[in-house]
């Protein structure tokens, strides 16, 4: 995957990064995520962004046949990847640790069809005792936990490692007409269906997990498993998987015991 | 909120307090001429009053300035007169705002609300919230601040060192460049980055946050908490790509920050749980 900016790109960042690091934070986390996340020991940096536009290419699909369309799937991680990468450069402009709050977003504008806009944004933090929490790859960790997860997570000893995912598009065949008349008025299970469904997730899951293994990770928590037909017709479907990948480093819990409460509000 | 404030004391003040907003409409609280107008829930209300604030009145600020005719053609580059209308409007409306807030009494304003409309000649800003002061606290002489957290959000601030000192913003409009018949079907079976039209958001997104960090600056702010980001193409010139962001300027007020250890909490409430009387009577 090669990352880094587009020419003409690093200019611009350069001059907004520069004025953050005199002092001034931006951060996207609300209040109650800000404190939490000093709370834990990390002050904000900076919101940091990455984005690209991307035009994704086609491929021929059979009607009747289940299959995964390698090109779309190269299409949808690359891209993603790509702001992942350019975000992950703005964090390390700021020396940061790593990125909380992280979000990835697919927009579609109209001035471009099949152009789509992959956009990963989140909070650039730095830990205040100086310690380093960077990942194994030595790169500022990346995490789709919010403030409250963060902080929760940090009382576990668990630390987070790098935001991983996994993605597979995938057609799943239409049935034949011989097929569809036999089922008529039955209850029956479309096994190949069932099965075309099976596949996809799995493959996107075992992307995410490989992901998690390249960054030594002892588990991936949030995991959220996304299935959308972006702009392709009903047949074809992204399965998504997205999650936290995340590493023991302390076996201290300071996590306090929680307190049953029941509120009083309607 | 931390824990050693809750019991006995506290439930003394809430007494008081109910009785003192039972007494306002009848003008016999010190402090204001007239009933107290704000748009913050009781539980917000009764919350700034936990930290010794008080609302005051619900205040306004509004602007509209007009764009030049023409400059939503197409062109290159950025549209400057458009996020000069933006940032003039801002300016002039929380301007507004801040005046309003110092001749009631305020020392700011929370729980603003930012509605921004860009229409193709003008742009409209308006902003609506609640003044607030300390409880008998005198005017105070600097400009008051205009932020939109909640009064939750402010006490929380508040209780750590920090406080609101106004609202940071940024606007900026590109023209997303034009794709050549040729590179658009030189490229519509492959799998490629738009780099230009990449580089035009690029652009649109670095300007309208610099003049956001900027804005806070001029603010002697320490930073800018829950910014919020709004791009796309405008809906009536789909080929400018807009890109505006916000979010209110904090700085560190106390010596160092408050640390203020959270408690875990488990919500008993769910619908399991929860106790319908009207299951008695028998539907």
């Amino acid at each position: 995957m090669s990352g880094g900016n587009p020419e003409g790109l690093p200019k611009d960042v350069g001059h907004r990064l520069e004025e953050l690091e005199r002092g001034l934070f931006t951060s996207d986390l609300s209040v109650n995520e800000f404190l939490l996340v000093k709370e834990a020991g990390f002050h904000p940096l900076g919101f940091v962004m990455g984005s690209s536009i991307h035009h994704t290419g086609v491929q021929t699909r059979r009607w009747s046949k289940s299959q995964e369309l390698t090109k779309l799937t190269e299409a949808m991680y690359n891209a993603r990847e790509l702001a992942m990468t350019r975000m992950e450069e703005e964090a390390e402009v700021l020396g940061a640790d790593g990125v909380v709050g992280v979000r990835l977003d697919v927009n579609y504008y109209e001035w471009g069809s099949d152009a789509a806009e992959f956009v990963a944004m989140g909070t650039a933090v730095k830990a205040e005792d100086g310690g380093s929490y960077r990942n194994v790859l030595g790169k500022p960790f990346t995490s789709d936990l919010s403030g409250q997860d963060f902080w929760t997570i940090m009382q576990t000893g668990y630390v987070p490692q790098g935001l991983v995912m996994g993605t597979c598009v995938y057609h799943i065949a239409h049935r034949g007409l011989a097929q569809a008349i036999g089922t008529v008025g039955q209850n029956v299970e479309l096994p190949n269906f069932t099965q075309a469904l099976y596949e996809a997730r799995e493959l996107a899951m075992t992307r995410m997990q490989d992901e998690a293994t390249r960054l030594e990770a002892t588990g991936i928590v949030g995991v959220r498993l996304e299935e959308k037909s972006h702009q392709w017709g009903s047949h074809t479907i992204e399965f998504l998987s997205l999650g936290t990948a995340v590493a023991k480093r302390g076996d201290e819990v300071t996590l306090p015991k929680p307190m049953a409460i029941i509120s009083l509000d309607n | 909120m931390s824990g050693d404030d809750i019991p006995g004391a506290a439930f003394a003040d809430l007494r008081a307090e109910v009785a003192r907003a039972f007494a306002a409409p009848e003008g016999k609280t010190s402090g204001t001429d007239r009933g107290v107008t704000s748009d913050l829930s009781i539980d917000e209300a009764l919350l700034l009053h936990s930290i010794g604030w008080e609302p005051i009145d619900l205040i306004f600020g509004a602007s509209v300035v007009s764009i030049p005719v023409g400059i939503w053609t197409w062109g290159q580059g950025a549209l400057d007169p458009a996020s000069s209308a933006h940032a003039m409007a801002m300016t002039s409306a929380s301007r507004r705002m801040e005046d309003q807030c110092a001749s009631v009494g305020g020392h700011g304003a929370v729980g603003v609300r930012v509605a921004i409309e860009i229409h193709p000649r003008h742009v409209d800003v308006e902003l609506t919230g609640t003044a607030v002061r300390p409880v008998g606290r005198a005017a105070r002489r600097q400009r008051p601040f205009v932020s939109d957290l909640s009064a939750r959000d402010f006490a929380l601030l508040q209780g750590s060192g920090w406080a609101p000192v106004g609202l940071a913003f940024g606007a900026s409009f590109v023209y997303a460049p034009r794709r050549t018949a040729g590179t658009v079907l030189r490229q519509s079976t492959q799998n490629v980055e738009l780099v230009n039209y990449t580089q035009a958001l690029y652009a649109a997104r670095e300007s309208a946050m610099e003049r956001m960090q900027r804005s806070a600056l001029e603010m002697s702010a320490h930073g800018i908490v829950a910014v919020r980001v709004d791009e796309g193409p405008m809906p009536f010139a789909r080929h400018v790509i807009r890109f505006s962001s916000w979010g209110t300027a904090v700085a560190l007020v106390a010596e160092s920050h408050v640390g203020r250890q959270p408690r875990v909490v488990l919500a008993l409430d769910d619908q399991v749980v929860q106790f319908a009387p009207e299951a008695l009577h028998g539907g």
